[in-house]
């Protein structure tokens, strides 16, 4: 059977079929992960990401108008969420910082924060980790999901030349970063 | 989210050149974790069991009476009681301005004094010019500390929030 497209599973989802939706979960659950994953870097933030991006696309979807791409509509609901969870984070970090809630919250350095979650924290994430968060997410739907210009422009709701810009000096910051970690002489994947 | 309209300080060369040098560089770096098969099979379960959570008939009526209707009875309630109870009665004698000042113990009266801002009721806080967004690292701490639960407190807040938060804060969104 040939695999039906998304605005015919999205016009079904809309007469009730709530099979359709599961469909379009399976069918873009992995690339929405990823791409939460590579901008929040944490795998349980990431699966926060990917679980309110399917919820909200869901109760959202009389207001999708099919303007653009199911699938641009769904990236641009992730990389709102994935930068507002990033966003709370700083904010969490800073609060740590804070000489008062250092002894309320748990630091990041606890012991028993996600031990996995340090082993796998590669060069190139933690240099993603420094960018901008628009470059950040420039950086992600390019290097990583390998969009075009023109999709990334959809989903960003921005401009060509804005994109390109922002994806060289991403690039351009990423490398520098990897530069100076291995001139320090910092075996990657290890701080 | 808006971005600036910048020349493009490349060619389209020189970013593939760089690319395929930070690929290069990355490439022998460790690879992520995949999450488990049973991940991706839990997940649409998971997904699912949120979205019926939020449209079922009790979480809309939760939602709608935490959001709508508790508020609104309560503004009802209050407007009610304090036309019962708080109607300003019209003075039954006449009472000059010299005799209220003279009534004011002298600590009240320096305080008007230093700020007489203060002492008018009428003003607004944009005549006052006191922006309520403008507050400090500490006040913003000492909140959230007096909040208790400081990670639900931050996870509760909106996008536009957040931002205004971490202005405050002194830590730009990067």
């Amino acid at each position: 059977m040939e695999p039906r497209s998304d605005s015919d599973l999205v016009r079904e989802v809309r007469n009730g079929n709530r099979q359709a939706f599961t469909e379009l979960m399976q069918k873009y659950q992995r690339r929405v992960y990823w791409l939460a994953r590579r901008i929040v870097t944490d795998h349980d933030d990431a699966d926060d990401v990917v679980q309110e991006t399917f919820v909200k696309a869901y109760l959202a979807l009389g207001e999708f108008r099919g303007d653009a791409g199911f699938f641009t509509w769904l990236y641009r609901i992730a990389v709102n969420l994935s930068l507002n969870t990033v966003r709370k984070r700083q904010v969490m970090n800073y609060l740590r910082e804070s000489e008062l809630l250092g002894k309320l919250l748990p630091s990041p350095d606890d012991p028993s924060a996600s031990v996995e979650q340090k082993e796998l924290e590669s060069v190139l994430q933690r240099a993603v980790a420094t960018l901008p968060e628009k470059q950040k997410a420039v950086f992600v739907l390019r290097y990583y999901d390998e969009l075009t210009y023109e999709e990334i422009a959809k989903v960003l709701k921005t401009s060509v030349g804005g994109l390109k810009a922002n994806y060289f000096h991403a690039l351009r910051k990423v490398q520098e970063y990897m530069r100076n970690e291995i001139q320090t002489g910092e075996e990657p994947g290890r701080r | 989210m808006r971005f600036k309209q910048e020349k493009n300080p490349a060619g389209d060369e020189a970013e593939r050149a760089l690319e395929a040098e930070v690929r290069a560089s990355s490439a022998g770096g460790p690879r992520d974790a995949q999450p488990p098969d049973p991940y991706w099979q839990n997940l649409p379960v998971r997904i699912n069991a949120r979205i019926d959570g939020a449209t079922s008939g009790k979480a809309l009526s939760i939602a709608w009476a935490a959001r709508v209707a508790i508020p609104g009875v309560v503004a009802i309630v209050s407007f009610l009681i304090g036309l019962h109870y708080y109607v300003p009665e019209p003075p039954r004698t006449i009472v000059s301005v010299e005799s209220v000042v003279l009534s004011l113990p002298p600590t009240a009266i320096d305080s008007l004094l230093m700020d007489p801002g203060r002492a008018d009721p009428s003003l607004t806080l944009r005549e006052i010019g006191v922006d309520v967004f403008n507050v400090s690292r500490e006040q913003i701490t000492d909140y959230l500390v007096a909040s208790g639960n400081t990670t639900a407190a931050v996870e509760e807040l909106t996008e536009r929030e957040t931002s205004a938060l971490l202005a405050a804060l002194g830590t730009p969104p990067r």
